[in-house]
């Protein structure tokens, strides 16, 4: 992973030292609420429902044993004991005093981390693909450039006051699971991680949830990786220029994409970027070379695969076989595997890790896999080099401390927001749905016979838990002051392997205890016209939505 | 007389200054002190302007950075450029980065506060109009 030296050590201590006077002279009241409010939120400060809430930068989702344990200890000596993984690889403590934040912004910058940009309308953390360098589908590791565009984007003295927020992805496998299509910029970098300087890039614009959810439009295929800065910087002087700032719902860039149509902004961007002395902005290739090399492959042993060995433990134990067959995945190293260790426990909100799971995952890190942990946007925790000889291991180590559930992908490894229970914007709780669900398929033939199904829920239609791209997706609606719940279906956020598509709303609303229900009758429709093997997704492509509706809202006899 | 930050020779400073007579794009003529907003599209004839201020109409309006940039770096415009309006003094090190070299504020002690954070970092991660050096140039 990358490392940082002194440089980039000085600049995230000077940072805490800039904002620790900020917060000095709020206290003293030389700052308004206002005025603070925008400088807070660059550093990842919201001021929540019921307390302050911190969200701390996971570059790309890429963390290692040490910084996970400094995460957990700051959990412990700032907060309640726990944090929560966000739906943007971040990590989030949801009870921290706001006099305390410097002395955690302190603790991060020892050991290499930061909260810089993690708020506010400017260019957020960089995401992207949580097996990357470990992915058997993967081209090029998208890694690299992710940390380019991290340090290009921090403290960009040009693109710190947008419009509005701005969250780009980098994917750079076959399947994407960074969602690239939903991103106010998405990156497909094709290419070989041998020689990063001859990767070419597709550049989709335009794409986001939210209120008014758009797919990003491809507006720059094959574009050389030197100008991966230039055009970024291009389409952000476009967006900072002429993106709607009288109106918060308006501001995001898909709105601007869509008044100018893809091609008009595309055409306005490649003004701009002709415009630009682009051969002197180019990164040189000693930088990206030199940036690659932080993200070379562990020192792997040569390892046989452990077909036989793994064989016998999973008939012995049946609960280990579940396990082996959802959570673990192929890794492009002969006798590894990549493993994720699913937050889903019902009874848990989703996401939500404790200091000594925290702990434990980082001394399996350590013990097993060369250090290093992923945080998913799933909200799951990743262990990517893991040899495959070790896995019943880590398995036994796993479920003894509440992260060895077997749901990577199914029904109940859903991604949802804090809603209601935390989130003053909600319009309903999300929690108390999950659970419920959760509760409801718990039953591990029936949800392993259902396979890989996504449901997503948000508490309102801000859509932090994704709802747009979910297979089932479920959002919290106010209908006369009291939580209803909309359900649409057939939403896909582009890692099977198809281009993203947003769900269709099936129809009107219903009320908390009917949401299991008609969640059930639509797995039903699924059950009965699906033919052997076929997933939810392709099942519904075939069907349509309208089998669905007739059963959910079929009058009773 | 007002008293404002300023970069002279290179060095910011607290100074006081001569009020100046702005003139909007409509009124204004060559040799005179122009004042646009933040959505000005920048034209050649800006070059013959005795100084150019932007005008912010909140703190967190990032237009004018852009503007900034492209006055200093595609037209070329070496003259004074001045940030006035909703300027705040935690934004200054920002518009000194994008090209200006004077920025007002309404108190002494938000010049102060300015002043003392203009240049918060000994290095920036990417280039700016006002320095080539960067950390990602610093590899090669
Ligand atoms: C706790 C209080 C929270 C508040 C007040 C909040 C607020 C918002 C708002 C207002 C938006 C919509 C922005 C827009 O469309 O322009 C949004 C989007 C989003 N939020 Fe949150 N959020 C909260 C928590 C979270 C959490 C805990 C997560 C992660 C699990 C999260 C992940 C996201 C994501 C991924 C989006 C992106 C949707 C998009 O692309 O537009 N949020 N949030
Ligand atoms: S989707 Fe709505 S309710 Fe859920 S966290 Fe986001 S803003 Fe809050």
């Amino acid at each position: 992973m990358y490392q940082y030296n002194e440089f980039d050590r000085n600049f995230v201590n000077q940072r805490v030292a800039h904002y620790r006077d900020q917060t000095e002279r709020y206290l003293q009241g030389d700052l308004s609420e206002e005025e603070f409010l925008q400088l807070r939120l660059r550093n990842g400060l919201y001021v929540q429902r019921l307390a302050p809430m911190l969200r701390v930068a996971i570059p790309y989702g890429t963390l290692s044993s040490q910084q996970l344990r400094a995460l957990a200890s700051i959990s412990n000596d700032f907060d309640r004991g726990y944090g929560h993984l966000s739906t943007r690889q971040n990590m989030q403590f949801n009870w921290p005093a706001l006099e305390d934040v410097p002395d955690i912004l302190q603790a991060l910058a020892d050991v290499d981390m930061h909260a810089i940009q993690t708020s506010g309308s400017c260019i957020r953390n960089v995401t992207t693909d949580q097996f990357a360098g470990a992915a058997a589908d993967e081209d090029i590791d998208p890694r690299p450039f992710c940390e380019l565009l991290r340090q290009w984007s921090t403290s960009h003295p040009e693109f710190e006051w947008l419009p509005r927020k701005f969250k780009i992805a980098v994917t750079g496998a076959t399947f994407d699971r960074a969602a690239i299509g939903v991103h106010d910029i998405g990156i497909r970098i094709n290419g070989s991680s041998e020689q990063p300087e001859n990767a070419l890039v597709d550049i989709y614009a335009g794409g986001g949830l939210g209120r008014t959810p758009v797919l990003g439009a491809l507006i720059r295929e094959q574009l050389p990786v030197k100008h991966l800065l230039t055009y970024t910087e291009a389409i952000m002087r476009v967006y900072n220029r002429y993106g709607r700032r009288d109106n918060k719902y308006k501001a995001r860039i898909k709105i601007l994409v869509r008044a100018l149509t893809a091609e008009g902004f595309k055409a306005q961007v490649d003004e701009e970027w002709a415009a630009i002395n682009h051969e002197q902005g180019a990164v040189p290739a000693a930088e990206l070379s030199r940036l690659s090399a932080f993200f070379a492959p562990p020192s792997f042993a040569e390892l046989d695969n452990a077909g036989e060995l793994l064989g016998t433990q999973r008939l012995e134990n049946p609960a280990f076989n579940r396990w082996m067959k959802h959570n673990v995945h192929p890794h492009r190293v002969r006798g590894y595997s990549v493993v994720t260790l699913s937050t889903k426990t019902t009874g848990m909100p989703p996401g939500d890790v404790s200091s000594d799971q925290m702990d434990a995952v980082a001394s399996w890190a350590d013990s097993y896999g060369f250090g290093e942990i992923r945080i998913s946007h799933e909200q799951n925790f990743v262990l990517p080099h893991i040899p495959q000889d070790k896995l019943y291991g880590l398995w036994q180590q796993a479920d003894a401390v509440g992260l060895g559930h077997f749901n990577a992908g199914l029904i109940s490894d859903m991604i949802c927001c804090p809603g209601g229970d935390y989130c003053s914007l909600a319009n309903a709780k999300s929690l108390p749905v999950a659970e419920a669900i959760q509760r409801r398929f718990a039953d591990y033939d029936y949800q392993h016979d259902l396979g890989n199904l996504d449901l997503n829920i948000s508490g309102c239609m801000n859509a932090c838990g994704h709802h747009h791209v979910g297979h089932i997706g479920i959002l919290g609606v106010d209908k006369k002051g009291e939580e209803f719940y909309q359900i649409s279906l057939g939403g896909h956020a582009g890692h099977s392997g198809e281009s993203p598509r947003l769900g269709q709303i099936v129809g009107p609303s219903v009320a908390r205890e009917e949401v299991c229900d008609v969640i059930e009758k639509v797995i039903q429709v699924y059950l009965e016209h699906r033919f052997v093997g076929e997933t939810f997704l392709s099942c519904f492509n075939r069907i349509g939505i309208l089998p669905f509706k007739e059963s959910i809202y079929a009058k009773a006899a | 007389m007002p008293r404002l930050l300023k970069k002279i020779h290179g060095d910011w400073q607290i100074c006081d200054v001569a009020e100046i007579s702005w003139k909007t794009q409509e009124e204004w003529r060559a040799g005179s002190a122009l004042q646009v907003s933040v959505d000005a599209e920048p034209a050649p004839g800006w070059l013959d302007a005795s100084s150019i201020a932007i005008e912010f109409p909140a703190m967190t309006d990032g237009r004018g950075l852009s503007l900034a940039v492209l006055l200093r770096n595609r037209l070329g415009y070496s003259g004074e450029l001045v940030a006035r309006g909703s300027v705040h003094q935690d934004i200054a090190h920002f518009l000194a980065r994008c090209g200006f070299d004077v920025i007002e504020l309404p108190d002494e002690e938000r010049l102060e506060t300015a002043l003392r954070w203009i240049d918060p970092h000994t290095g920036y991660y990417q280039p700016s109009v006002i320095s080539r050096e960067s950390a990602l140039n610093n590899a090669s």
